[in-house]
């Protein structure tokens, strides 16, 4: 019988990329007691990044958006990896660490992160709602728009 | 009677700002097993973002560490509001993420965040003594200096 949560990505037609591994000497993710730290993630889907450029330069606003909500996917896969594939171990998203790769001039930074907090209320409801911050970054790993990184609360 | 922190916030003439509203699809606090994750707060007065511009440039580090400072009484203001009303509840200020908007050739964002620091220590005595980082960042939301995260452990 599906989880709750699988159920709400299926109505939504929500499909999770494959957790990405780390690409470097770090995990992607880890667990200590009853949070999970999530690495920062970037928009890959279907084996390749989307979307990649500078907010404020070769991007919308709207772009912007849409590639932060892949971040999203990529975070979740990381979470569902983490709570050992049942996403309904999930408490609640406590915290999300939002990076834009943006023009010193842009100031929109909140408008595009808000694709991938968006993300998590339609996924986990009241208990998708967390704390964050949104910046500019003057540049991110292999080009990306944005990069997102996570706490999460999960039952034992 | 009013609580240890409360006396120490009127003996430094300090009057929190009214706690802001997210403008988007999010919540300034979260509680989570004893630990307080506070959201970025910008340097918010009477519902208008303060010091726009970059250090730097158009600010200079005194009135970054304003900014900072500003920042910090935004973040306790929230916490306070994460504590029932009650400061007394806090165990620690754990960790403090900062952000500041500069020129690229600008290196003194820890002079820049002293002004958040400083103030969290002046408040909370050792208990606001905090791990944090302080970097550099080519844009803030609505252009303003300084952003600061940070997460408080309560009883």
């Amino acid at each position: 019988m599906p989880g709750r949560v699988e159920q709400r990505l299926a109505e939504r037609g929500i499909i999770l990329p494959p957790a990405m591994k780390a690409m470097a000497n770090y995990v992607p993710y880890t667990v200590t007691g009853a949070h999970v730290w999530v690495a920062g993630q970037g928009p890959f889907l279907d084996g390749k990044l989307h979307h990649n450029g500078r907010l404020g330069e070769d991007l919308t606003i709207d772009q912007g958006k849409a590639c932060a909500r892949i971040v999203g996917l990529n975070v979740l896969a990381q979470v569902k990896a983490a709570c050992g594939g049942d996403l309904d171990r999930v408490v609640r998203c406590v915290k999300l660490g939002g990076f834009v790769n943006a023009t010193p001039d842009f100031t929109k930074h909140h408008e595009v992160i808000n694709g991938c907090s968006e993300l998590m209320i339609e996924v986990f409801g009241e208990r998708g709602k967390h704390a964050r911050f949104a910046v500019g970054a003057p540049i991110l790993p292999m080009g990306t728009s944005v990069e997102i990184d996570g706490v999460f609360e999960i039952e034992a | 009677m009013p609580g240890k922190i409360e006396a120490r916030l009127k003996e430094l003439g300090i009057v929190l700002p009214t706690p802001s509203v997210p403008q988007a699809n999010y919540v300034p606090w979260v509680v989570s097993k004893g630990l307080v994750f506070i959201a970025g707060q910008i340097p918010m007065q009477d519902g208008k973002p303060q010091f726009v511009g970059k250090v730097g440039r158009e600010v200079s580090i005194e009135q970054g560490q304003q900014a900072a400072r500003l920042c910090a009484l935004n973040i306790l203001a929230h916490l306070k509001n994460a504590c029932g009303g009650d400061l007394d509840k806090v165990v620690r200020c754990a960790k403090v993420g900062a952000f500041v908007n500069c020129v690229p050739e600008f290196s003194d964002q820890p002079k820049v965040v002293n002004g958040a620091s400083d103030l969290l220590v002046s408040v909370l005595g050792d208990a606001g003594r905090h791990a944090r980082f302080a970097v550099g960042a080519p844009g803030l939301p609505f252009g303003v200096a300084v952003e600061i995260d940070a997460v408080f452990e309560i009883k």
